[in-house]
């Protein structure tokens, strides 16, 4: 006996995905999300990269999800006594197409949950999985924090980065340090015509030796960035848990990173602070190579009855910002999967053995737990050289990232994909991004429900606008 | 629920009781502080050469507490559903 066919634990980025697509295809399925609200403790600096929308679920590139600003110019800025003594802004596009679209948490999952209950998902908020039901090595379901046992055919977890049933279940272990970034981020409020005079549709970086003190050092974490709003700004850094050997005091490290950085650098002092307020800070711990580092990329995504996507599974939130698209392309994947098993009535270890299988071969999901060359930034620490440091930006967040031998691969083998399947794919491209565009012109987006606390199907009831 | 909030960290709410959902094992734990320094929350304290959870009350979930300790004496769970962090603003 069974409660549903599918339970979907978190409601994040990639979850709702998951729960949609199983919901479509007719199953019966639960999506299960710890916070009130779903994306209220999802922590992110957030610009989602145009290829997770491309390539990501058709309905998030045919819907009008809340995007705060299109981002269509990365600036990297070369800071030394706390000048800017470079600038590359190789990386850029034209609007209307854009590199990526930043957003808030919050009512982007929301949104995204929204969809899933459309599909004829249950979602319920405020319930923690606690651990999974476990019968002769498998999964059989979830324990809430009521007590409640909820059993189903396929567990598919999306629960972040600590992934705690997929360990519960002695199917992975805990990330490394090595491999993971402590990160901050202060919300500062701007006018809507200053961020557009300040910034445009461009985001910016800071990078500098570790004797600037406005950042970690080179490799060991995020760079100094600021990510652009409708009527905010974003600024974030971080720090890995394991910098060159040892576990830094990174709790009076980052935010003095960030008191150094507005003390010294004149773009901050003279363009910026005058015009904005602080809003919030918010911290989280995000995994940049929990999928890469030999101890633990290999570890299985699937298990008898389990299903593990996005974060959970190390396809991780990289220093390329490639978090929300591989859990949105391993959410689809692990749908499909679950829906195949479901119909069959087998859930076992070798008829979920396919998603292994779909998500390897994924062309974004390959790259992000093969690609050595993130590493190259530590180098740099070794050579010393504004020159080294400088190509290597170039290559990584300036025009080198289109050539074929960097992000040009995946992107290269996606549009190929994409084009097999559907010669008319970029047709579909171009019109999203217009309207992504339009959207946000006339800042006009679905409206979202109000505050998720519903656990049956919308069916075309009001919804509200959420108050963010 | 209850609703608190800080004055170190605006834009974020900790609503009702989420209970010790970190907790220390004083038997595994050598009191080498990687807890303290990866903390932002300043939750916890060493005290007689072990490190104990000072409070939870600005704790942002984050584990970073849990992935140094090489000891595996920090315990960390989730809060209970609807408890905890929150923000508009992640």
């Amino acid at each position: 006996m069974v409660d549903y066919d599918v339970v979907v634990v978190g409601s994040g980025f990639g979850g709702p995905v998951a729960a949609r697509k199983c919901a479509e295809a007719g199953l019966d399925t639960l999506l299960l999300e710890r916070s009130e609200v779903p994306g209220e403790k999802v922590v992110s600096g957030l610009v989602i990269p145009f290829y997770g929308f491309t390539f990501g679920p058709d309905f998030i590139r045919e819907g009008n999800p809340p995007l705060e600003r299109p981002i269509c110019k990365v600036v990297n800025r070369f800071v030394r006594d706390g000048e800017i003594y470079a600038t590359d802004a190789t990386l850029r596009v034209p609007k209307p197409l854009a590199l990526g679209y930043a957003a808030y948490c919050k009512p982007f999952c929301t949104w995204l949950a929204d969809k899933a209950v459309e599909a004829g998902a249950e979602l319920r908020t405020s319930t923690t999985a606690v651990e999974p039901i476990l019968e002769k090595g498998a999964v059989r379901g979830v324990i809430t924090d009521k007590g409640e046992e909820i059993r189903c055919q396929v567990l598919i977890d999306a629960g972040g980065t600590q992934n705690r049933l997929a360990l519960q279940a002695g199917l992975r272990r805990k990330y490394l340090p090595e491999s993971l970034e402590l990160y901050m981020i202060w919300d500062f409020e701007m006018a809507k015509e200053d961020v557009d005079e300040t910034f445009g549709l461009s985001m910016e970086f800071f990078h500098a030796f570790p004797e600037e003190g406005i950042g970690a050092p080179l490799g060991y974490g995020s760079t100094l960035y600021i990510f652009t709003y409708r009527e905010s700004i974003h600024p974030g850094l971080g720090q890995f848990l394991v910098t060159r050997g040892e576990i830094p005091n990174a709790a009076k490290l980052l935010p003095r990173y960030f008191e150094n950085f507005q003390e010294k650098v004149t773009r901050w002092k003279r363009d910026i602070a005058p015009k904005v307020r602080l809003r919030a800070v918010t911290w989280d711990v995000c995994p940049i190579y929990a999928g890469l580092i030999p101890e633990t990329r290999n570890m299985p995504v699937f298990g008898d009855g389990i299903l593990v996507i996005g974060d959970a599974a190390g396809f991780e939130a990289s220093a390329f910002g490639d978090g929300v698209p591989s859990a949105w392309f391993s959410a689809e994947l692990a749908a499909e999967v679950a829906v195949e098993a479901v119909r069959k009535g087998d859930s076992s270890r070798s008829a979920l053995h396919q998603y292994e299988r779909r998500v390897k071969e994924h062309p974004y999901i390959t790259w992000i737990i093969t690609d050595w060359r993130r590493w190259d930034l530590r180098k740099i620490l070794v050579s010393r050289s504004e020159a080294d440091l400088r190509r290597m930006i170039r290559d990584h967040w300036g025009i080198g990232a289109f050539r074929y031998r960097y992000s040009g691969r995946p992107l290269a083998k996606a549009v190929r994909e994409a084009l097999r399947r559907d010669p008319r794919a970029p047709l579909k491209w171009m019109e999203m991004f217009s309207r992504y565009y339009r959207n946000w012109e006339e800042n006009r987006f679905d409206p979202l429900s109000e505050s998720g606390r519903y656990t049956r199907p919308l069916a075309g009831k009001t919804h509200l606008q959420p108050d963010i | 629920m209850e609703i608190r909030t800080s004055d170190r960290f605006p834009g974020v709410e900790w609503v009702g009781d989420p209970g010790e959902f970190i907790r220390v094992d004083e038997s595994k734990c050598d009191g080498c502080a990687n807890c303290v320094r990866v903390c932002l929350a300043e939750c916890f304290e060493i005290r007689e050469k072990k490190a104990r959870v000072r409070t939870l009350a600005e704790c942002m979930e984050c584990a970073a507490c849990w992935y140094v300790c090489d000891k595996e004496a920090i315990l960390f769970s989730w809060p209970p559903g609807g408890t905890g962090f929150r923000t508009n603003w992640g």
